[in-house]
């Protein structure tokens, strides 16, 4: 899932048409922010680019429904790509691991991206480190059988969002490096100095020693519509080491 | 927080040491005793106990027909342990405690066995409706609580 959002972040850096069925699962993902940092319009986003991509349907599971389509995600809108996001709504922890745990009785194409939005509401009822541990587990063996059933090729990736604690309250460091654990790859949200009339936020990519860290610069207007560019690089940055644009490296 | 190894995969001297012993297996030979040695010094006793895991055809996997598939192991306690197939994850204690809250450990004795009882080629079979293997999948959250 990690390649999913990758491509919502670096549109250009995606495989071109002749390459489509080669589109990679990649590693699972965990998608990491403070409130409304844009989790739930970068996991749509997500879902719009995989549901283009003429592979399976993606499975998008939330507590409750979005309340509005996040806007100017890169994808159109359009009515093919929605009607192969297949939402559901868990309304507990409970109701989310019966899911899980019975997602092989289903019938119909497997799909080739699974998401979940709002991982911390459903760790909240159930706090304990290995209840944290067997979610996250179930949710990666989940996404393997869909690999399994969308056979060579494919895959199916799995993108988790979970809305990180304020600063200072340490008390979940520990289940957060469980999860960790589980999702090698991370891409952190923070939010960055605020523009005129619109929302910033830093999109650091850990992809879990499969490439090098990647940052991209996310903006919401205040119509919602979202923009992606590539963070640029930084003179004292330790991360951008390689921009030839960063006058001050030598 | 460097020390949480990943749970998605082992690291690659345990994957190269797995590796070697199941190809002296395949090749019909007994397995070196530097092999086992090597797992007693990653593992400690946690290795022996893998062993005799494995000696005693402790581990099942069980499949249902839409090909997903999960491990049961019974333990010397008598105790059953589910094994999710994809990840580590073991429903035991030590596995809550040495492996996610201490991280001084890899695995625990029952997913090292799964891994040994792979290479030995010892796993028994079990197949069961998509139903029961959802069951299986929720019991084993029950036995937490």
């Amino acid at each position: 899932m990690a390649e999913a959002l990758r491509r919502v972040l670096s549109p250009s850096s995606a495989a071109g048409p002749e390459e489509e069925n080669t589109a990679e699962a990649g590693p699972p993902l965990l998608l990491l922010g403070g409130p409304g940092s844009g989790k739930t319009a970068l996991l749509f986003a997500a879902a719009l680019e995989t549901a283009g991509e003429g592979r399976g349907p993606v499975l998008f599971l939330t507590r409750r429904p979005l309340q509005s389509l996040p806007r100017g995600t890169g994808a159109a809108l359009d009515h093919l790509r929605l009607q192969k996001i297949r939402f559901q709504y868990p309304p507990s922890t409970r109701e989310l691991l019966h899911l899980l745990c019975s997602a092989h009785e289903a019938r119909g194409p497997a799909p080739s991206l699974l998401l979940l939005d709002g991982l911390e509401e459903y760790l909240a009822e159930d706090p304990g480190l290995q209840e944290a541990a067997y979610l996250a587990a179930l949710l990666l063996d989940t996404a393997d059988h869909f690999s399994h059933r969308v056979g060579p090729g494919g895959g199916c990736g799995l993108i988790v969002a979970l809305q990180t604690q304020e600063e200072g309250d340490s008390g979940d460091a520990l289940q957060l490096s469980v999860l960790q654990r589980y999702f090698p790859a991370q891409c952190w949200l923070q939010p960055d100095a605020p523009g005129p009339g619109q929302h910033r936020l830093r999109a650091s990519l850990e992809p879990g020693g499969l490439g090098p860290r990647a940052e991209w610069c996310v903006a919401f207007r205040p119509d919602g519509e979202m923009t992606v560019t590539p963070w640029p690089a930084q003179a004292g940055d330790p991360s951008s080491d390689k921009g030839s644009s960063s006058g001050g490296q030598r | 927080m460097a020390g949480a190894l990943p749970a998605v995969t082992l690291p690659s001297v345990v994957a190269e040491l797995l590796s070697e012993m199941a190809a002296a297996v395949r090749e019909g030979a007994r397995i070196p005793d530097e092999h086992l040695l090597s797992l007693k010094f990653v593992f400690g006793s946690s290795a022996i106990q893998a062993l005799d895991l494995v000696d005693r055809q402790s581990i099942t996997l069980i499949s249902s027909p839409s090909g997903r598939r999960v491990y049961q192991v019974l333990g010397s306690s008598g105790k059953t342990y589910t094994c999710l197939a994809s990840c580590h994850y073991c429903s035991c204690p030590a596995f809550a405690f040495s492996v996610l809250r201490k991280s001084d450990s890899l695995l625990c004795k029952h997913l090292l066995a799964v891994y040994l009882s792979q290479v030995m080629r010892t796993c028994q079979q079990l197949s069961v409706s998509d139903k029961q293997l959802t069951d299986i999948l929720l019991t084993e959250k029950k036995e937490e609580a």
